[in-house]
């Protein structure tokens, strides 16, 4: 309880003090041009004293003393809180604090012109964000997902493959919220992705619908919303664990939250082989805009259950996956630039997030309760694990276990929720691969 | 009919119904193919595998994917997490903490010549 009220003061604090401090997205005061000509100016004919002071004050305004602003304290603020809320609570601590790091690194004023920041061409920081710009790391994160990704409690009850489904209405639910909010479709898209509940995904499909270089339809440019709705995809994922439980509360009975689900079957080699090859086949003919994620997802599958390619699966899901997510959450972080990040839309796309991952947990929920009016006796299934369809391995199966744990300390729920867990990452690339047919 | 009259009106929020109905019939769709073929459609490659390798077994039913009813995929992640315990146990920890202390005995043969070249004997 303790931690919502954190959280929540937190975010709320953020909303009302903006208006306050009068952050407006494009008011950046052209600091850096009077600063040069102010660097051309200096008198050579007077006194060594006064030019050293000349030289000092430069220094000075080249600092990030003279340039900071309240938007970037403030931020810089959000990258500590996400760095404490990564280390103190455990959430993601993986995403949280190279992200949270990142948020810092984007935020230390500095005096534009010298390549330094991430959206000036040529910058260090520039070059590392072109993988989330083109959209390039998330593919990297599905192989080492694939490869991490046991497939099998999925094959064993295919018909738990549903759940991960009906949790992606909160994709669609949030899409139609942006739309009503004012959000060009693109943009509407991107960020109704939030509710897929997938870092790599949002990323993916953000950088190809609301890049800031489409053209729309009526001339304009959509906006770049990379930055914010990949913030809020996985702050959200990170606060899945604050988020879930008091839905299935809210929605499953105490008798329901109590139901044994009989243990799965073992699931044989030949099938674990067959599943990444066919699923491949079968989800990107229908949705082949997600051929990026998905292809790369099962790919890294077979590398997993081929038992030939042990090395290539290693890799991919160790060193690789690693190396990837470093480099993703930094840039993602620095990519909130505080002239760039705090406008209107951002927290718009934040209070959508919040909405979606809300409609997509109870999209699974009662789908399951659904599912199991036609199931009888022993094939019902526990109604909570309706809730993991929405993506975030494996948290939010982590989650619906601890919960079925509190009705019945001996009903694990662990592996009955990894399927529809895995099932709702396959969900959310075929949503965006969708969106991306309709939109881009 | 009804998506041909969303679909004339032009604006964008039935744009946007039109692609929310579409959208997630096709998710619906994609998962529900994927799970119906787990169910009846991989028993069947199973055994048109085994017909092709063995030109045995000409009934479905004799094709088990559940080769042991008794065990279940809750048995297989005990066994392997017991394993995986046991593997990572193995490994022998060392604490790094060295420990160069004083040695208790003052004469010790592995440094017996330095005693000899400072002419004394302890």
């Amino acid at each position: 309880m303790k931690k919502i009220i954190i959280i929540f003061g937190v975010l709320s604090l953020l909303i009302f003090i903006r208006p306050l401090l009068g952050f407006n997205s494009d008011a950046k005061p052209d600091k850096d041009i009077t600063l040069v000509t102010t660097q051309e100016e200096t008198n050579q004919e007077e006194g060594v004293m006064t030019n050293a002071f000349h030289g000092i004050q430069e220094f000075y305004n080249y600092t990030g003393f003279a340039n900071a602003t309240l938007g970037h304290i403030l931020m810089i603020l959000i990258g500590i809180i996400f760095i404490y809320l990564g280390i103190k609570f455990d959430y993601e601590p993986l995403l949280l604090i190279p992200i949270g790091a990142g948020v810092i690194i984007g935020n230390i004023p500095f005096v534009a012109g010298n390549q330094t920041g991430i959206y000036e061409t040529g910058s260090v920081l520039n070059y590392l964000y072109f993988g989330v710009v083109k959209g390039v790391y998330p593919p990297l994160i599905f192989l080492g997902i694939g490869a991490m990704t046991d497939f099998s409690s999925l094959i064993a009850n295919p018909k738990l493959m549903l759940l991960g489904a009906a949790a992606q209405i909160g994709v669609f639910a949030t899409f139609l919220g942006a739309l009503y909010l004012g959000f060009a479709l693109p943009e509407a898209g991107a960020i109704g992705i939030i509710g897929g509940a997938d870092g790599p995904t949002a990323i993916f499909l953000s950088s190809k619908l609301a890049n800031g270089i489409n053209i729309l339809p009526d001339g304009t440019t959509v906006k770049n919303l990379i930055g914010p709705i990949a913030i809020a995809a996985y702050s959200y994922m990170a606060l899945v664990p604050v988020i879930q439980p008091p839905i299935m509360r809210l929605l499953i009975s105490k008798e329901d939250r109590k139901i044994r689900m009989k243990p799965p079957r073992a699931v044989t080699q030949k099938e674990k082989m067959i599943f990444p090859v066919v699923a491949l086949l079968l989800t990107t003919f229908i949705s082949p805009s997600a051929l990026p994620l998905l292809g790369m997802l099962f790919f890294g599958n077979l590398l997993k259950e081929s038992g030939r390619t042990e090395r290539l699966a290693d890799t991919a899901r160790t060193k690789l996956i690693d190396i990837v997510t470093i480099l993703l959450g930094v840039t993602v972080g620095a990519s909130t630039q505080a002239d760039i990040f705090i406008t209107k839309d951002s927290m718009m796309i934040f209070g959508l997030g919040a909405i979606s991952f809300v409609i997509a947990t109870m999209g699974g929920l009662l789908f399951a309760k659904l599912m199991n009016l036609f199931l009888k006796g022993d094939n019902r299934i526990n109604p909570l694990i309706g809730a993991s369809g929405v993506s975030a391995v494996p948290d939010s199966a982590r989650v619906v276990h601890a919960e079925g744990l509190k009705a019945d300390p001996n009903n694990y729920l662990l592996m009955h929720a990894m399927a529809p867990n895995v099932s709702g990452v396959i969900g959310s690339a075929i949503a965006a691969g969708i969106l991306l047919s309709f939109l881009a | 009919m009804m998506y041909l009259i969303i679909s004339l009106v032009a604006d964008q929020i039935g744009e946007g119904y039109v692609i929310l109905l579409t959208g997630l019939l096709i998710v619906f769709c994609a998962l529900l193919i994927l799970s119906v073929f787990f169910k009846y459609g991989l028993p069947v490659m199973l055994f048109v595998y085994k017909i092709i390798t063995k030109g045995k077994d000409k009934k479905i039913t004799d094709i088990k994917i559940s080769a042991d009813k008794e065990f279940t995929g809750e048995i297989a992640a005990v066994i392997s997490t017991a394993i995986y315990l046991h593997l990572q146990e193995k490994h022998d920890e060392e604490s790094a903490i060295l420990t160069i202390k004083q040695a208790i005995k003052q004469y010790s043969p592995w440094s017996s010549k330095i005693y000899g070249t400072h002419h004394r004997r302890l």
